[in-house]
């Protein structure tokens, strides 16, 4: 997919903090945060453990080591059940 | 990282088993860990009538699709408990998924028994999950029995088993320790159960019921307080971590070396069961347990609320 960067004329878009956003299931939360480099630091960020979730993106999964671009929509849902 | 197997890009990472699998090489994986599990034990053979419990949850939909997938003859049971909001959504998730894969469904109604668990939980005076776990347990036995399948299975993964046998260990629960396991043998009048997934962990069926499309329930119930067992899992998680492949090294141990010996300590005090007098359930009083709500959810009529006299 292409990301065509939506430049105002006279703006310079590289000094805004790049941002992801965060779809969390099952509580459905939404949020958005500054992007970390990989699947990995993100969980970590949230304080979720690796095998505690899956995490989605584009409709695939993600293992903890792939690379996490600015503006990604992930989504992690979190599957250990309280039962 | 990449598949072990074909090295394409990876899509489950599985620490505990110091590898990482494709899609496809992962569906593979989860296949030949059930297979695995139901032969190492000796669960069932494709001579056996198998009844699935299928709460909607993500584990029983996973052994159903997975058994079926395998060839076994296999039919779901379903216990509605006419909780609104949860169980309607349950039933509908359940419904849709049999339906989609043309598999066999019992739906057993507590609305239509006099059992629905909101007028349980209104009359009793105890909590409710316990009378609910013993309602789900009576409807699986029952069903399994009226109906002639061989064998009860559901769909505990490896976390549920390993948070309740450190719980049992714990408290050094001999009874339970005894026959805790994914085979039980059937027994003064009860089907014999399993638990096919024991060898997998509550992420791998996750991924699995991911990638098999499979849509399932997470609305919790209202009355939950919060499982007791939640504790247990988040420290196994730590100490998997720290150590990947010690809880089925702990729990495969179990099975090999610990229950024989409590098996043995146990088997002195057996309790005998016979026929509950009103609808035959093993029990080992004259009435069995639900037969008992039955008779309170009876005596007091809708509306009486207050205080309750416990038999
Ligand atoms: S949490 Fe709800 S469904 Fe589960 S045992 Fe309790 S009352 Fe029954
Ligand atoms: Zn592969
Ligand atoms: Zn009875």
């Amino acid at each position: 997919m292409e990301h065509t960067p939506e430049t105002i004329p006279g703006e310079r878009r590289t000094f805004a903090p790049r941002t992801i956003t965060v779809r969390l299931q099952p509580k459905e939360q939404l949020l958005t945060m500054p992007r970390e480099k990989t699947v990995l630091q993100v969980l970590r960020k949230l304080g979720i453990r690796p095998t505690t979730a899956i995490v989605v993106r584009d409709g695939g999964l993600l293992t903890p080591d792939r690379e996490v671009l600015p503006d990604d929509e992930l989504l992690i849902r979190i599957v250990t059940s309280s039962g | 990282m990449k598949c072990k197997r074909c090295k394409e890009t990876a899509v489950v990472s599985l620490p505990s088993h110091h590898t990482g699998f494709c899609a496809d090489c992962f569906l593979l994986f989860f296949t030949r860990q059930v297979e695995r599990g139901i032969k190492e034990r000796k669960l069932f053979t494709h001579d056996d009538r198998i009844l699935v419990a299928l709460s909607g949850g993500k584990d029983s939909l996973s052994l159903m699709l997975e058994l079926s997938r395998l060839g076994y003859d296999v039919t779901g049971l379903h216990i509605d408990l006419a909780i609104p909001g949860s169980s309607p959504a349950a039933r509908g998730v359940v419904e849709r998924f049999c339906e989609k894969h043309g598999l066999n469904l019992i739906v057993k109604e507590m609305g239509a028994e006099g059992l629905a668990i909101p007028d349980v939980k209104a009359r009793l005076n105890r909590p409710v999950c316990s009378a609910c776990g013993k309602i789900k347990r009576y409807f699986f036995n029952k069903t399994a029995l009226d109906e002639k399948f061989t064998v009860l299975a559901t769909g505990h993964n490896l976390d549920d088993e390993i948070a309740r046998l450190f719980s049992n260990t714990l408290r050094w629960d001999v009874a339970y320790l005894s026959d805790q396991g994914p085979d039980l043998a059937a027994d003064g009048g009860f089907a014999r159960k399993v638990k096919p997934l024991w060898r997998l962990s509550e992420f791998e069926t996750a991924n699995y019921a991911f990638l098999m499309g499979i849509e399932h329930h997470y609305a919790p119930c209202p009355y939950s307080g919060g499982a007791s067992f939640t504790f247990y899992k988040k420290l196994w998680t730590d100490l998997e971590e720290e150590m990947p492949g010690r809880k089925l090294d702990f729990y495969q141990g179990f099975l090999e070396r610990g229950r024989p010996v409590f098996a043995r300590a146990d088997n002195e005090d057996g309790v005998d069961l016979s026929g509950c007098t009103r609808c035959g359930y093993p029990t080992s009083n004259e009435v069995c347990g639900v037969c008992r709500i039955r008779d309170a959810l009876r005596d007091k009529p809708v509306g009486a609320d207050g205080a309750e006299e416990a038999k």
